[in-house]
């Protein structure tokens, strides 16, 4: 399987006067396609901050970062830019949604920064499979936190990406909400997308194929879910 | 979808704010264009007067002197008088070319078409001197003499809208029984709508023996004007009006009343800017996430730029649309208005709201759009799109 994220040595360091940050500390990340991953820690162990480097939004102070075979370190903003549109979907706690656009139109907007022209069916087919069918026109102040979150996930869907990038995107929806958005992870997980979720709960991040935990900007485990649940089936049998 | 539904939609979000807005380029954009288009007609209807005086200085009776002037021009009583005495006087300066007294007055006289008693101009004039003054009159039928009495010369609007012709006889008025010799052919100027009479008439019949209301005068050397209107000043009881003066200080006049008209329209126009960058940084500040996500998503700094100055030049654009509107139908009001104010007006209207103005103020917003813009649009284009999501965060 060939790693689709290839995180070596990340160090993020800010600075606050004289103070120096580690957000990140010498981290290796490593994805392969097509895999599903979780990211979990405590507030403030730079959970988003490794998020953003990976999805190109931040640079690291120190390390290198390969996404889908190209080399990110010393990339023009411009390639940037590009590199985001083809590669990477992102998904925020907060959906940032634009109140003013209905769901389909919400779904379509990265199409307008991509100049790639998405036909109608291609936004139908979006819809469909997060499941806004018959929300299609609503403005995000008529939808409630789950089908928000759908949007957004419908958006970040519609450059057709490799990687999903989702930053607690559970983080403001009940727990019944938050369930049937995993499954929707998962379901696109099994359609081949590559998944790097974080959230605050154990629970959901254990349906990832893969479990990070970080702290203080390290990443302090790393649990193979699938193996252990390859495990567990075996053990039963 | 495209960056011009994204703006309008955006613009419907704060709809008083933007409605606020589009007021604020609107006024400006009025307040622009009508006084632009008040001031590009003044100078022309008041170069086009002047010029055809064919006098270069006027000798009146002391008072105020551009009234004098334009009594002079558009015709009406100057209520005192001149002697022969004066003339005298004037005519023994050296470097004038001719000096030629009039007797200007105002009767009153029925009006052909409604039958009303309306007010007219005659002047007395020696008709050599004038003609040799206004090189460009031409005649239908005949000049008088000086010495003739009982025929006069109109005209040629005067004399279409009264239906005179070679040979009518008044039949009303102080000139009743006077016999119309001539009638002048268009001159373009006040004397399409005058009377003339022999100066001795003119006496006669207002009964002003020796009396006149102005001496105009032509000099032998346009660059001596000042010198020779300087020996005309040392004469009491006149006053003297150089045809330069008067253009040079309506001009004036005009001047400072332009730079008082640049100076608000330049206020309203920095008003209204800072209002649109104050507004736009508000919606960009606001919307800092919003751009953050929109970099997340596949946006690059450009795109957010044109976002932002596509919103700009959609709300001044539009303003300028409104303001332009309500200036084409205002600028008759406003003519009014500032007829009012200013102290020399042209007979003529004076709002020329040509094709070019118009163009002009609805490039001139679309640029005022740009510039405003450009500040905000640059503020978040450079945002990282990480910083611009921190630093919204809750
Ligand atoms: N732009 C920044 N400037 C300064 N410090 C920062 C910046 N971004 C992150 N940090 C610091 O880096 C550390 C990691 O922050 P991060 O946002 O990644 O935490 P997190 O794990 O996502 O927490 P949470 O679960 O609350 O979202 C924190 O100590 C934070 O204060
Ligand atoms: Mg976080």
């Amino acid at each position: 399987m060939s790693e689709i994220i290839e995180a070596k040595n990340l160090t993020k360091i800010y600075r606050r006067g004289r103070e120096e940050i580690y957000a990140l500390k010498d981290v290796d990340f490593l994805v392969n396609n097509g895999e599903f991953v979780s990211i979990i820690g405590p507030s403030g162990s730079g959970k988003t901050v490794l998020l953003n480097v990976l999805g190109c939004l931040d640079t690291p102070t120190k390390g290198s970062l390969r996404l889908n075979g190209i080399e990110t370190s010393g990339l023009k903003e411009k390639d940037l830019v590009r590199l985001r549109q083809d590669n990477i979907g992102f998904v925020f706690q907060q959906f940032y949604l634009i109140p003013t656009l209905t769901a389909r139109e919400n779904i379509e907007l990265p199409l307008l920064f991509s100049r790639k022209n998405g036909n109608r069916s291609r936004i139908d087919e979006i819809l469909e499979r997060v499941d806004l069918g018959n929300r299609s026109e609503h403005l995000p102040g008529q939808l409630s936190g789950g089908e928000m979150q759908r949007v957004a996930i419908g958006r970040a869907l519609i450059n057709d990406p490799e990687i999903i990038l989702a930053d607690e995107p559970t983080g403001n929806l009940d727990s019944g909400t938050s369930k049937k958005i995993f499954d929707l992870f998962r379901e696109l997980n099994n359609h081949g997308l590559t998944l790097v979720v974080v959230t605050h709960s154990p629970e959901l991040a254990r349906q990832a194929h893969k479990m990070y935990t970080l702290s203080d900007g390290q990443i302090v485990r790393c649990e193979d879910l699938a193996c252990r649940r390859f495990k567990y089936t075996l053990h039963i049998l | 979808m495209n960056f011009l539904t994204l703006a309008a939609k955006n613009l419907l979000r704060r709809r008083g704010r933007t409605l606020l807005t589009f007021l604020g380029v609107a006024i400006a954009i009025t307040v622009l264009v009508s006084l632009l288009s008040l001031n590009s007609g003044y100078e022309k209807e008041l170069n086009k007067e002047v010029n055809s005086l064919g006098v270069h200085i006027l000798a009146v009776p002391k008072g105020c002197p551009y009234e004098a002037a334009s009594l002079v021009m558009h015709g009406g009583v100057i209520p005192d008088y001149l002697s022969a005495f004066d003339l005298e006087n004037i005519s023994n300066i050296k470097g004038i070319d001719l000096a030629t007294p009039m007797l200007m007055h105002q009767f009153i006289g029925k009006d052909a078409m409604s039958g009303e008693d309306v007010p007219y101009v005659v002047f007395g004039i020696k008709i050599d001197e004038t003609k040799r003054l206004k090189s460009w009159w031409k005649v239908e039928g005949r000049y008088f003499d000086d010495n003739e009495t009982g025929v006069m010369l109109v005209g040629r609007s005067l004399a279409e809208e009264q239906n005179y012709s070679i040979g009518t006889v008044m039949l009303s008025g102080p000139f009743k029984n006077f016999t119309i010799v001539g009638i002048l052919e268009q001159t373009g100027d006040q004397d399409d709508q005058f009377h003339f009479v022999s100066l001795a008439e003119a006496q006669r019949v207002f009964n002003k023996k020796n009396k006149i209301t102005t001496i105009a005068v032509k000099v032998k050397d346009v660059g001596k004007i000042a010198a020779v209107s300087e020996q005309l000043e040392k004469i009491p009881d006149i006053q003297v009006v150089t045809m330069t003066q008067i253009m040079g200080t309506i001009m004036n006049l005009a001047g400072s009343a332009r730079s008082l008209l640049l100076t608000v329209i330049a206020i309203a126009l920095i008003i209204s800017a800072f209002g649109i960058i104050n507004t736009l940084l508000m919606s960009v500040n606001e919307r800092t996430r919003e751009f953050g996500m929109m970099k997340a998503i596949g946006a690059s700094g450009m795109d957010i730029a044109k976002i932002v100055l596509t919103e700009t030049i959609f709300l001044t654009f539009i303003g300028g649309i409104i303001g332009t509107l309500v200036a084409i139908v205002g600028s008759n009001l406003i003519e009014g208005f500032v007829k009012g104010m200013l102290p020399y007006s042209p007979k003529g209207s004076f709002v020329s709201l040509s094709p070019e103005l118009v163009v002009f103020a609805l490039v001139f917003s679309v640029i005022l759009g740009f510039l405003c813009g450009l500040y905000p649009a640059f503020k978040s284009s450079r945002l990282t799109p990480m910083e611009a999501i921190r630093s919204g965060a809750d």
